[in-house]
Formats: structure tokens, C-alpha cells, sequence
């Protein structure tokens, strides 16, 4: 699905690498964890998969290609609003429109020139019912986003990416702002989420990882130590610096 | 297996206590076995009575371990090695927690025995006696020094003691019948050989526990251990 194939990045204009030769497959729905430390470069390859990085002036590409789908992400014909309908993204801190529920949601469909309210309507509560929030909300569509707690707005933000009908969705540390009971929800929304689309999530929690992934990579200063099926990653990692980690030795 | 290290230290006091406490209660059943088995071989009803007694000790560590063991999980998490080490403690430490029980077991029969007048027929269980101690007392060793090899061999010795256990039984179920009178001592001696049998099973069982801790392995059952 997604072929990261020998890729270096730098923020700096290739001064420096903050990747260094990543090279990895993401398998098409499944749900694949990148962890590591800090200022390990997982954000950083999860904002290249849909050139999130090309809003840093000096950010390129040093080194090897991301293809989707087998096209290349960078390719002179590609269009980075056109990938990122492709590829969405959710963030740590949800971030919804000052807007209704409802339009928060129609949002990216309006953008993208569908203006039937019966169409719209289907699109919305499809979207909602996918992100597991129509049942709160059905009655208040009308209301304004900001009302919702902040679980319900981070599966509100879910709603607004899935709406568009990407193939893949990246998250980016999604439950670090909420309580463990939205993190349940958006946890249990995730693995259900599998079934339609490939998700792509950087995480800190080794736990949330280990719970919801499928494949997990391992990522340090910039390298990618181990990838592999989560089960064995965090039961019996082959390399040292991976169980180091895991394990809380680190440091 | 490393057991020290963690950035957070009381990760690694747990980890190092329930080690200390899998090894204590290993020596405590240990030692309950030798003394079941010393009170039979020299009729001497006061080392069965210290391995009757010594059981309560191994039961409320056995509850004291997997106390340590369900506060490491819901506390620390533990992932990869750590996982392993706990639940192969715990696995572990049931096992040792059997083993005492047979000791126990084993040294109310040997009471009985020597009540009953004795054998000279109890000192041919001395060598599955000591084939069942030795491999007892190194899958011990193997747990506390993590030793894989240790382990292995462990398991390869499985059919030494119960080749001996089957022997004995035999020889006993004869002397049942050749030695009518004394009927009743040659039964129970046949209890306890299958307990040191046992013992022996559970001993293996505590190698592949460790197999499993150290490799993540799973040889139960039949399962060939993979070499790297």
C-alpha cells in the first residue's frame, strides 16, 4: 500500500538528515504503530506520507522515494492537496472547525463540490456513524463542534477525515489529550476503522501500540531499528535497542 | 534476562524481588522434598514432619507471588523479557507450589510406613530420588542464572527418572505379591514413586518456563526448540 523505499529527510536543506534511509512497507488496512523517543523522526515520516513536511520551506526529500499505491508521492505530476484527500490526517490536539457538527463534517465534501443536502446528509451521518459519535450527536448536528467533549471532538475531527473517503489515514498521537475513557473509544473506533481503510498512528503509549496495531516499527535518532508484526515486537523484539525501549531502560 | 536498569528503579525492585521470592519458595519446596524423602529412607518421622509443616510457608509465598506478580503487571506494564519473567515466575512458582504439596504428601505416607514396621525395599527409590533432585535443583539454577542451556538439558533428561519410576513400580506391584503381609507399605511406595515422578514432570515443566522466559519459546507439548 505504502512503500517507503530507502528515504532520507532533512529540515535544513540536507544539512541534515533527521531520517536516515528509512525503508518499509505499510500494509493496506492494517493498522501499523510507529514508536520511539522523542525527536526520533516518527512524526516526521508520518507528516512525509502525505507531504504535510513541504509547509517547512527548507524540508526536502535527501535520499529514496515514498510511493502509494505505486505512484510516487513526489512525483512532478502529483498535487499535495490532491494526495492529502488520499491521505488524512488527525492530529494530537483536535482541532475541529468553529462550526457545527454538521458542517464540520460536510466540510471536505463541500470542498470538493458536492452541494446536494440529501447527498450531504447520507455523506455526514455515514461519516459519524463511522467515527462511533452519531448516537450523541444525532439530535444536535446543528450545535457547534466546540461543545463536544474533547473525546467526542477528536472522533468528531475522525468523522471529518474518514467523510472524505481517504485510503489512508495518519494519526498523530490522536488520544494524548484525553481521558482513558475516549482513548477506549478512539482506540475501539481505530481497530474498526481497519476494516475500510489503512492507518498509519505515532504513538507514546507502548500499550496502545501493542493494543491496536497490527505491524509496529521502532524508530531512534532518525533510524528505523525493528519493524515487524506488533505480537512480536513487543513480546520477543530481535534487537536490543527495541526491547531497551519497550521495556523502559531507555536513557 | 536482564532484571536491572529501568529508568524507573521500582520497576526493577519488583522484578529483582519476585526473583528473590521464585527462587526462595524453589528452595523451600526443594528442601521439602529432601526432607519427605530423608524422613522415609531413614524412618525418621521427624524430617516428615518438617516437610509437612514446611508446606504452609510454600502456600503463602505461592499467594504472596502472585500477589508481586498482578501488582508488576497493573502497575509497570511489563513488555518482552520483563513479560516473560513474570509470567514464567508465576507459572513457576504453581509448579513449586505442587512439588511441596507432593513432598507433603509423600512424607504423611512415609509416617505411615515407618508405623507400620518399614522396608528395606524404600532404599531402591534412592536413585529416582536423586535423578529427580538433580534435575529439581538445576531448572532451579537455570531460572535464577537465566541459563537456556541449563534448561535444555534439563528437558533432555526427562526420560531418566521416569524410566526408574516405571521400574519401580513394577518391582513393587511383584513384591505385592510375593509379600502378601506386607501389602499395604509396598502400595503407598508405589504412591510415592509416581509423586517423585510428578515432582520430576513439574521440574520439567520449570525448564520449559525458563525456556520460554529466556528464548520465548514455547517447547510444551512436544515443541522443538528452534535454534537461532
Amino acid at each position: 500500500m505504502i512503500e517507503i523505499d530507502d528515504v532520507s529527510f532533512s529540515y535544513d536543506r540536507g544539512k541534515t538528515n533527521t531520517l536516515k534511509n528509512i525503508s518499509l512497507d505499510i500494509l493496506e488496512k492494517q493498522v501499523t504503530s510507529f514508536i520511539g523517543p522523542s525527536g526520533c523522526g516518527k512524526s516526521t515520516l508520518l507528516r512525509c506520507l502525505n507531504r504535510m513536511n513541504d509547509l517547512v520551506d527548507t524540508s526536502c526529500i535527501t535520499n529514496g522515494e515514498i510511493r502509494i499505491m505505486g505512484h510516487d508521492i513526489h512525483g512532478k505530476d502529483v498535487d499535495a492537496i490532491e494526495l492529502r484527500k488520499q491521505v488524512g490526517m488527525v492530529f494530537q490536539k483536535y482541532n475541529p472547525f468553529p462550526k457545527s457538527i454538521y458542517d464540520n463534517v460536510a466540510y471536505g465534501l463541500r470542498i470538493q463540490g458536492i452541494k446536494k443536502k440529501d447527498q450531504l446528509d447520507q455523506a455526514v451521518e455515514k461519516s459519524l456513524r463511522g467515527a462511533a459519535l452519531w448516537d450523541e450527536v444525532k439530535d444536535r448536528l446543528k450545535d457547534s463542534a466546540l461543545g463536544l467533549s474533547g473525546g467526542q471532538q477528536q472522533r468528531l475531527c475522525i468523522a471529518r477525515t474518514i467523510a472524505v473517503q481517504p485510503r489512508v489515514i495518519l494519526m498523530d498521537e490522536p488520544c494524548s489529550a484525553l481521558d482513558p475513557i475516549a482513548t477506549a473509544k478512539v482506540e475501539e473506533l481505530i481497530t474498526e476503522l481497519r476494516q475500510e481503510f489503512t492507518i498509519v498512528i505515532v504513538t507514546h503509549s507502548m500499550q496502545q501500540a501493542s493494543r491496536v496495531s497490527d505491524h509496529t516499527a521502532f524508530f531512534y535518532l532518525g533510524e528505523l531499528i525493528e519493524y515487524g508484526p506488533t505480537d512480536r515486537v513487543f513480546q520477543n523484539p530481535e534487537q536490543k535497542r527495541t526491547e531497551d525501549y519497550i521495556s523502559g531502560r531507555f536513557g | 534476562m536482564r532484571t536491572e536498569g529501568h529508568i524507573f528503579s521500582e520497576f526493577d525492585d519488583a522484578l529483582n524481588q519476585l526473583k528473590r521470592d521464585t527462587s526462595l519458595i524453589a528452595q523451600r519446596s526443594i528442601v521439602n522434598i529432601e526432607n519427605a524423602m530423608r524422613g522415609l529412607i531413614e524412618q525418621n518421622v521427624e524430617y516428615c514432619d518438617l516437610a509437612i509443616d514446611g508446606d504452609e510457608a510454600v502456600n503463602a509465598l505461592e499467594m504472596e507471588i502472585d500477589s508481586q506478580c498482578v501488582s508488576i503487571m497493573s502497575k509497570h506494564r511489563p513488555f518482552a523479557g520483563d513479560l516473560r519473567m513474570v509470567i514464567a515466575s508465576m507459572k513457576i512458582t504453581h509448579n513449586l507450589e505442587r512439588i511441596s504439596d507432593h513432598a507433603e504428601n509423600i512424607a504423611k505416607r512415609a509416617k505411615k510406613i515407618i508405623k507400620w514396621g518399614g522396608s528395606d525395599e524404600i532404599l531402591s527409590l534412592e536413585p529416582l530420588q536423586h535423578a529427580v533432585l538433580e534435575i529439581l535443583r538445576d531448572a532451579h539454577m537455570a531460572y535464577v542464572d537465566g541459563n537456556l542451556d541449563l534448561a535444555r538439558s534439563v528437558i533432555s533428561r526427562g526420560e531418566v527418572f521416569r524410566k526408574l519410576q516405571k521400574s519401580l513400580t513394577k518391582s513393587f506391584i511383584v513384591k505385592i505379591d510375593t509379600d502378601v503381609e506386607n501389602y499395604k507399605t509396598y502400595l503407598n511406595l508405589i504412591f510415592v514413586d509416581r509423586w517423585l515422578e510428578r515432582v520430576g514432570d513439574h521440574a520439567l515443566n520449570i525448564a520449559e518456563d525458563v525456556i520460554f522466559m529466556e528464548s520465548s519459546q514455547d517447547i510444551r507439548h512436544g515443541g522443538e526448540f528452534q535454534e537461532d
